[in-house]
């Protein structure tokens, strides 16, 4: 998503495919889902991941069309949130476990999330980035550390260890995802500073 | 812009139905609280399940909570429990007293207690016999059974949503908690295992309201 990958489009979408077709396999999905941190912080991004990927195989028309309905990454931004904000409720994965079509939602959601996510982030800037991350990582951290906190299990399908090392994952991961931002926006203003010809942001 | 701006309202509205839908209108965050106001919505319907236990001629579930007319509250144990269940053990001891004490004083509500295993294959009426034994157990208050199929095992478990997760230590982790039956076998209500005292006087209600 934010790293320049240097195969093709096509190599993507068939990666991406790929991907899909392998988390879709019973016995990696099984395996992915017996762990509540490894259903949340292994199977989601993974997920998102080959939507990334597929995303690569919209014609550049298509992608257009899109950017006209998503201006500044805004509506695919707010999708993403939603997805994730829905997904963070302990029912979803309960549900997701014993009911097909819960499943098979929750995948849907999280492949067109990624794909969204993709075509969105360049398009949204510092500022709409800076907005979404400073929403959706607090809110991940709140999260983890209910998980941690929380006395009873939340999911009748997890145990309360499993529960705590997921709150433990999901505070590093947003305390990491931050860093990273961070880190990047440090080196685009570095580098515009270097390049001092130019006013406007020139972020890839 | 503008086409932004309401999509991105739709999607978040979208976003706010799925949110309402998954919490039942933002009441319950967990599937065991969803579990629990479902069934206080709709009841449930025993299933057809083929029992056996010491003491107890039926021949399936429905049958069995259907005996005497009598409300029912149940539980779920295994007899080599060494956590949960103590506890679910004790406060079904302390709900057979206070049944006890109904009856001497002359207003006894028609209310059983009953303990089903879910580990069908180890459970046999013996060693359930040895366990009602060990707790105390009125045979005529409370009685022990399991479902001898592990097929029917598993499909009264996934009917009234109990879920049985091994904790790999041998044990197993279960979503305890009492479950209240009618006369007719249909599982009315569940509460916590916390709230006893709610559960014997709900099923002391039911027993007596009942025609």
């Amino acid at each position: 998503m934010m790293r320049r990958l240097r195969c093709t489009p096509r190599t993507q979408a068939a990666l991406g495919l790929a991907l899909c077709a392998l988390l879709a396999w019973p016995a990696l999905r099984q395996a992915l889902e017996a762990s509540m941190w490894r259903h949340m912080v292994l199977q989601f991004p993974l997920l998102m991941g080959a939507g990334a990927l597929l995303a690569a195989a919209l014609p550049s028309h298509a992608r257009s069309a899109v950017a006209r309905w998503n201006a500044h990454g805004i509506v695919g931004l707010v999708g993403v949130a939603v997805v994730l904000g829905v997904l963070m409720v302990p029912r979803a994965l309960d549900l997701a476990l014993r009911d097909a079509v819960a499943e098979a939602a929750k995948c849907a959601a999280l492949v067109l999330a990624g794909a969204a996510l993709r075509l969105s982030w360049r398009a949204a800037g510092l500022v709409v980035q800076g907005f979404f991350l400073g929403n959706m990582l607090p809110m991940t951290a709140v999260v983890g550390q209910l998980y941690i906190d929380a006395p009873l299990r939340l999911c009748n399908a997890y145990l309360l260890d499993d529960q705590a090392r997921l709150g433990q994952w999901l505070i590093a991961l947003a305390a990491l995802l931050a860093l990273a931002w961070l880190a990047q926006v440090g080196w685009w203003m570095a580098r515009r500073e270097g390049a001092s010809t130019s006013l406007a942001p020139d972020y890839p | 812009m503008l086409r932004t701006a309401v999509l991105g309202l739709l999607l978040a509205l979208c976003g706010y139905a799925a949110a309402g839908w998954l919490t039942h209108g933002f009441q319950v965050w967990t599937d065991e609280g969803a579990r629990r106001l479902e069934v206080a919505l709709q009841p449930v319907e025993a299933p057809r399940v083929a029992v056996d236990g010491p003491g107890v001629a039926a021949p399936d579930l429905p049958a069995l909570l259907a005996q005497g007319g009598s409300v029912t509250i149940a539980d779920f144990i295994y007899t080599r429990c060494q956590s949960v269940c103590l506890s679910l053990g004790s406060s079904f001891q302390q709900l057979q007293a206070a049944l006890r004490a109904d009856r001497a004083v002359g207003q006894g509500a028609n209310v059983r207690l009953l303990s089903i295993s879910f580990d069908g294959a180890h459970d046999h009426p013996a060693a359930l016999r040895a366990y009602a034994q060990g707790l105390q157990a009125d045979p005529a208050l409370w009685r022990f059974v399991r479902v001898p199929d592990a097929g029917q095992q598993q499909a009264l478990l996934r009917r009234l949503g109990v879920v049985v997760v091994p904790d790999g230590r041998g044990d197993y982790e279960h979503n305890a908690a009492l479950l209240v039956f009618d006369a007719r076998g249909r599982m009315v209500r569940v509460f916590d295992v916390a709230e006893q005292q709610l559960a014997l006087d709900y099923a002391r209600h039911l027993a007596r309201s009942a025609p």
